[in-house]
């Protein structure tokens, strides 16, 4: 199989968010997603180059320095001033979890199959079933991890996920609204830091799940 | 363009007064007239469209007001004026009760944030391209986590912290169906495709049928959830219960309205693409649904804002069937009459909470005897928004089970009848207890007369709505 260089970093980028899953040190989910967050800002660029789309390439700078580089120095500042190690995982442990991610990325190749968009001339299959795999493995982020961190790094992913798809199943999403998003997604993570110190200042700890105070 | 900056301008002055100005009286006075001077801008701005009877008023290629977003653009307009003329009060006695302490930081944040609240949600409703729409949508969650978050306890960081991420996550979906309606007009529509929502009704026919309806139960699901759609509605008790009164009543009375016109505009425009099924059914299921479970959580509850917080999502299940019914005049009606009466009632319970110093229900009575002036509109606050005659909400909630019916929906009637039935029961025993019985926490304290100014207003209102209406409805064959 021969595959597009924007192909095989979408590739590589669902496979480092499925190692993601694997691993519950904080820091390494957080490189993790740096680096898959780049890999995606190369996709764009080289597609930027398939398609001869100038706008794209802006796309692929602002995502590369907003999203790859500026949330996750951010997010890394927080770890270091709240001492965070590692999360210790719900529901399911870390490898289980990976390999069950591995069964749900077989199991988007199928759904990909089954998708309604005829797969011509841009071939995507690979790009639809690396979106359709990374939005399940934020989605499995968000569900097995304890930490706000983790569910805000969960959260990213399942965002980059849409991205992708977005990348891959359309032609040319309006740049403004693509930078609206990034903005969106920028000021959001922005927010939820600072309620991360708050919650440790005033719970002494940043795991969500024991936040069950309000209920009926 | 002008147009849009024009809108835009109050908002802005307001966050620039609050970075700029320190002195409390200054604050406390002047805010509440700016946010008054943005609603005489947007009746300025909407006004033309009614002189001329016009359809719609295109400001820019992506942006436009119709009908119907003008009339939802001015409700939102005025509750937030009148949330913030009651936030002085509310402001002045949290502040007598916290004495020294008082943080006057936390008061300058919100009310930066109320105005930077209430221009997102301005966007939603003049947003014509569904990728703007979008963002306005999010950028109402991220404006007003802030809100919520004023009182700096444990429970408002946890309501805070469980808001956003259920938000985000819930518009997460939206976007990943924007991005497939996106798709569904590239595939011989329009060539490059197109978000802009006139073109896409124009070009409805051709869009790709199947993307189109997947895309579609994405953003229902998406923005189901910022509107509160059962089973997604988990963080709407816990938000309006914590946030500040003032708060929670834009919340209930502006900010859910956003999301169901995000999702009745989608569902217009599936309804051009002749697939009226999918863009009825659905919100008519959903609706039905909502309505129904909502009603049966209002039996058991022990907070009063979580009281009119599951009686918003039952609101939000009977505009969905509005919109599943697929008539905007309905939708706004029951809007308007929901949100006066609602937001009149999170002031009150506002009042009540400061002067009770509880949430608790259990703890709040004999209001009657302490505080007749907010016993009574307590009350017919109360009877209004649960549809009882002769408030306007009776009107507005009898004429879509008429439309229901005219439809041959008959599960839709019989299941909004049941709920209406079991939460006007339930409202009414719990109002009941909190109005007679014995008195139990000291209501003597914190009671100025300027307290019940906005919330009569509000309350004259709603019955206002309903008498007048009257003779209009019964003049009809």
């Amino acid at each position: 199989m021969s595959f597009t260089p924007a192909e095989w970093s979408l590739i590589a980028s669902a496979t480092v968010a499925i190692l993601m899953v694997g691993s519950l040190h904080v820091r390494v989910n957080l490189f993790g997603y740096c680096v898959l967050t780049v890999l995606i800002s190369l996709a764009t660029m080289f597609s930027a180059i398939d398609h001869h789309e100038t706008s794209m390439f802006y796309l692929a700078g602002a995502i590369a320095l907003l999203k790859g580089i500026s949330i996750p120095l951010f997010l890394y500042w927080i770890i270091g001033k709240l001492k965070l190690g590692s999360d210790s995982g719900a529901v399911l442990s870390a490898p289980l979890a990976m390999h069950l991610n591995i069964g749900l990325t077989i199991m988007s190749y199928f759904l990909v199959s089954e998708f309604p968009v005829p797969l011509g001339e841009l071939r995507t299959w690979v790009g639809a079933m690396a979106a359709i795999s990374m939005v399940l493995t934020g989605i499995v982020l968000m569900l097995i991890r304890r930490l706000a961190i983790s569910q805000i790094i969960g959260f990213l992913v399942l965002e980059n996920g849409i991205y992708i798809f977005a990348l891959t199943q359309t032609r040319g999403m309006p740049l403004i609204i693509e930078m609206g998003v990034v903005l969106d997604v920028l000021v959001g993570v922005m927010i939820a830091g600072l309620l991360m110190f708050r919650i440790q200042s005033s719970f002494e700890h940043i795991d969500v799940s024991k936040l069950t105070d309000l209920r009926d | 363009m002008e147009t849009i900056g024009f809108i835009s301008l109050t908002p802005c002055l307001i966050v620039l007064t609050v970075l700029l100005v320190r002195h409390k009286p200054f604050v406390r006075f002047v805010l509440p007239i700016l946010f008054w001077i943005q609603l005489a801008a947007v009746v300025y701005v909407v006004a033309p469209l009614f002189q001329r009877n016009a359809v719609s008023l295109a400001l820019t290629p992506d942006f436009k007001i119709d009908s119907l977003g003008s009339l939802f653009m001015t409700l939102t307009a005025f509750v937030t004026a009148c949330a913030m003329s009651h936030a002085r009060v509310f402001f002045e006695v949290e502040d007598a009760r916290a004495g020294e302490s008082y943080q006057f930081e936390h008061e300058r944040i919100f009310y930066a944030c109320a105005a930077l609240f209430l221009l997102a949600m301005n966007f939603v409703f003049i947003s014509d391209n569904l990728g703007f729409l979008w963002i306005s949508i999010e950028a109402t969650t991220l404006s007003s986590a802030a809100l919520i978050y004023y009182g700096r306890t444990k429970h408002t960081l946890e309501a805070t912290w469980k808001y956003l991420v259920v938000c985000s996550v819930g518009i997460a979906f939206a976007l990943f169906g924007t991005i497939l309606l996106f798709a569904s007009s590239q595939h011989g529509a329009i060539e490059h495709g197109s978000l802009n929502l006139s073109e896409l009704t124009a070009h409805a026919d051709a869009l790709e049928f199947r993307l189109l309806r997947l895309g579609y139960i994405f953003c229902l699901v998406g923005y189901g959830t910022k509107a509160g759609v059962f089973p997604l509605h988990s963080w709407l008790p816990d938000a309006h219960s914590e946030a500040p009164a003032p708060a929670s009543a834009i919340l209930s009375g502006a900010l859910l309205n956003c999301a169901l016109f995000a999702i009745w505009r989608l569902s217009q425009l599936v309804s051009a693409a002749h697939h009226e099924a999918l863009a009825t059914n659905l919100p008519l299921a959903l609706g039905t649904v909502t309505a129904l479970a909502a009603s049966f959580f209002l039996i058991h509850q022990h907070g009063i804002k979580r009281l009119w917080a599951y009686s918003s999502i039952e609101n939000v299940g009977i505009m969905l069937v509005a919109i599943g019914l697929s008539s905007g005049p309905l939708f706004f009606l029951q809007a308007l009459n929901h949100s006066i009466a609602k937001v009149a009632l999170f002031l009150l319970a506002g009042n009540i909470i400061q002067s009770a110093g509880t949430k608790n229900l259990a703890d709040i009575r004999g209001l009657l005897q302490s505080a007749p002036s907010w016993a009574v509109l307590f009350a017919v606050a109360a009877l209004a928004v649960t549809g009882a005659p002769p408030s306007g909400a009776f009107l507005s909630e009898l004429l879509i089970l008429l439309q229901a019916m005219d439809q041959k929906r008959f599960i839709v009637v019989i299941s909004l009848i049941v709920a209406l039935s079991i939460s006007f029961i339930a409202v009414s025993v719990h109002v009941c207890r909190i109005l007679f019985g014995s008195e139990k926490s000291n209501f003597a304290k914190l009671k100025p007369f300027s307290t019940s100014i906005v919330p009569a207003l509000l309350v004259a209102l709603s019955l206002l709505c309903g008498v007048t209406a009257l003779p209009i409805l019964l003049s009809k064959p």
